[in-house]
């Protein structure tokens, strides 16, 4: 099974690597949200799959990295505001993360939701208060090299979770998980667990936002903060389950694929069945894909051990 | 104006109070829900935009006056809260093999999940468009003070149903029973409470109030299907700073939030309306968690 999975994730990075080469734009900016996808959605597990604390507002990082390349635009090289873009992402998760992680449950949930939503009206308020309400941006890169910048962070982060996943580090996070006080009696550094992890979940969605942002020839900032970009997320990683890189991945490409076929003939439709996934998953399959197939395993393996004489 | 007159107007006062009474009354169902439950219903604010709608179809379609198909309209609402209690809240409830805390982010995410589907099965149905309709328009001179027909009923029927749920709490059994379920659920079993048709009833409840909320809105101002979720998290600031359960804290609450909410924006623009909201809520998370009114050592 685990080299299965490697195989198809090794055939599926090599498909994107190649895609720029042999197809046309069209097909080449649809791999390229693919990847943004997948950077997203592996980088919120970081935090969200492994602890449990289900952030609504990754959006927010995401927003911020694009607004910082925006109003740098043609004042700081790319190789400067793109790296910038993740590092301002995390400092304001280290920033707010102490008071922030401090709040459980679905509190926590609600509050990430509005603290990105706050970020979001300050920034449209400031916006229109000093006198911008979008901004056109000229001369960005070639749609090449923003596709291999997307993929070096979709591929980035595919590893960092799973290097999360396997560590000391995230068996503590995993601990935090399943009880946050026992995990403390027997020696988790808790707080500091969390903090790290938020922080390590931000600095990805900074910097594809600021790669997102060259795409966008006419850029509002209302539009980079829009929520459905966290709930899409969650949905992904919802779909996919398991606290490895293994479900985004499929969560991503269920979705995605789902929404390429929906999204420009009906739109409504698209959210429909979005908010029906999100539904049937939570009430059927807790567990996501990853999940499914798992018991499907298991069952196999209990029916194989029934089969056997004893 | 000067800012001394725009704060001692008695007009910006009245503002204030409907605006926080109608808050009051959405709070209401919220915070049952969540008290009896422990979910957060996010979808609480499309049960106010189908209010609104079921309020302009009967006025629009059939001439009948919202404030006499209310009744019928809350009632929907209840019959819809058990429903959903019955059909889908349980199932959840019975995967009981998911830790607590599992529970309540995945509920959050079912709540979301149907939020969607609503906003967008309306909106799908009856097109994206602002909605709006006329009625008890004329303005009425009451201490020098302009007010419409419209805001003086919604304020008087929004504060009547507060008042009404909060002594439904304190006095009657049925009330008594829910309050018991809220603050010790594993104790109101012990007691021999049934906490099923407890939480069956929250959700009715719950229902009901948030559509009758929607119904007073519909007259007051334009709605669309997307106008529900504002609510939601006016909802959520109030039972935040009321406290988990306290109907009474959340009517002081949802006055505070009104107050807060018109006069912010009578002194600085309508653009920071929102700015203004999410500060609180951000706020109010961050250094009430549990309420402003909250005994510590009520809650282990």
């Amino acid at each position: 099974m685990s080299r299965l999975w490697a195989a198809a994730l090794a055939a599926l990075a090599l498909a994107l690597g190649v895609l720029p080469f042999a197809a046309n734009d069209y097909l080449v900016a649809t791999g390229l949200s693919l990847l943004m996808w997948l950077a997203l959605t592996q980088s919120w597990c970081v935090l969200s799959k492994m602890t449990g604390y289900v952030s609504l507002g990754h959006v927010v990082f995401y927003g911020m990295g694009a607004y910082l390349v925006v109003v740098t635009w043609q004042r700081w090289p790319l190789a400067l505001a793109v790296p910038a873009a993740g590092i301002v992402a995390a400092l304001f998760a280290a920033l707010v993360g102490l008071p922030v992680l401090r709040v459980r449950g679905p509190y926590f949930v609600i509050l990430t939701f509005g603290l990105a939503e706050l970020v979001r009206y300050a920034l449209v308020a400031y916006e229109a208060a000093s006198g911008t309400a979008s901004r056109i941006l000229f001369g960005a890169p070639d749609l090449v090299v923003i596709y291999f910048a997307m993929y070096a962070l979709a591929v980035g982060a595919t590893v960092l979770l799973a290097l999360v996943a396997r560590s000391r580090f995230g068996h503590g996070l995993r601990s935090l998980r399943e009880n946050e006080e026992a995990a403390e009696t027997v020696g988790v550094p808790v707080v500091g667990y969390k903090l790290a992890a938020f922080v390590l979940s931000a600095a990805i969605p900074g910097m594809v936002g600021g790669v997102m942002a060259l795409r966008s020839t006419y850029f509002v900032v209302d539009q980079v903060f829009d929520p459905m970009i966290s709930v899409t997320v969650i949905a992904m990683a919802l779909l996919g389950g398991g606290d490895g890189p293994r479900g985004p991945v499929l969560g991503t490409l269920f979705l995605f694929t789902l929404s390429q076929l929906l999204w420009a003939h009906a739109p409504l439709a698209y959210m429909l069945i979005l908010g029906t996934v999100l539904v049937v998953f939570v009430l059927v399959a807790p567990n996501g894909i990853v999940g499914l197939f798992e018991t499907a395993r298991e069952r196999r393996r209990l029916g194989a051990l029934a089969r056997e004489p004893v | 104006m000067s800012v001394v007159a725009t704060l001692l107007s008695g007009q910006l006062l009245f503002a204030a109070l409907v605006t926080g009474a109608i808050y009051a009354l959405v709070a209401l169902g919220l915070n049952l829900v969540y008290g009896t439950l422990r979910m957060l219903n996010v979808a609480h604010g499309d049960v106010v935009m189908l209010g609104a709608y079921a309020a302009y179809w009967t006025f629009s379609g059939l001439g009948v006056s919202p404030l006499v198909a209310a009744p019928a309209i809350a009632m929907l609402g209840a019959l819809a809260g058990w429903l959903l209690y019955r059909g889908v809240i349980r199932r959840l409830l019975g995967s009981g093999a998911t830790a607590s805390t599992r529970l309540e982010g995945n509920s959050l995410l079912l709540f979301f999940g149907l939020s969607i589907i609503v906003q967008n099965a309306v909106a799908l149905a009856f097109t994206p468009n602002n909605r709006g309709y006329s009625h008890l328009d004329q303005v009425h001179q009451l201490a020098g003070v302009a007010m419409t027909g419209n805001r003086i009923a919604a304020l008087a029927i929004a504060g009547a149903t507060c008042v009404g749920a909060a002594l439904f709490l304190s006095r009657s059994l049925a009330g008594l029973s829910m309050r018991a379920v809220i603050e010790r659920r594993e104790a109101a079993y012990i007691v021999g409470i049934d906490v099923d048709r407890v939480q069956a009833a929250s959700f009715a409840i719950g229902f009901a109030s948030a559509a009758l909320a929607g119904v007073l809105l519909s007259m007051l101002e334009q709605f669309s299907p997307f106008s529900g979720f504002p609510y939601t998290i006016a909802a959520f600031i109030v039972i935040i700073l009321g406290g988990l359960g306290n109907v009474a804290a959340g009517l002081g609450a949802a006055l505070l939030l009104g107050v807060l909410e018109t006069y912010g924006v009578a002194l600085t623009s309508a653009n920071l309306r929102s700015v203004l909201l999410y500060g609180v809520f951000v706020g109010a998370l961050l250094l009430f968690p549990r309420g402003l009114f909250a005994r510590r050592a009520v809650r282990a």
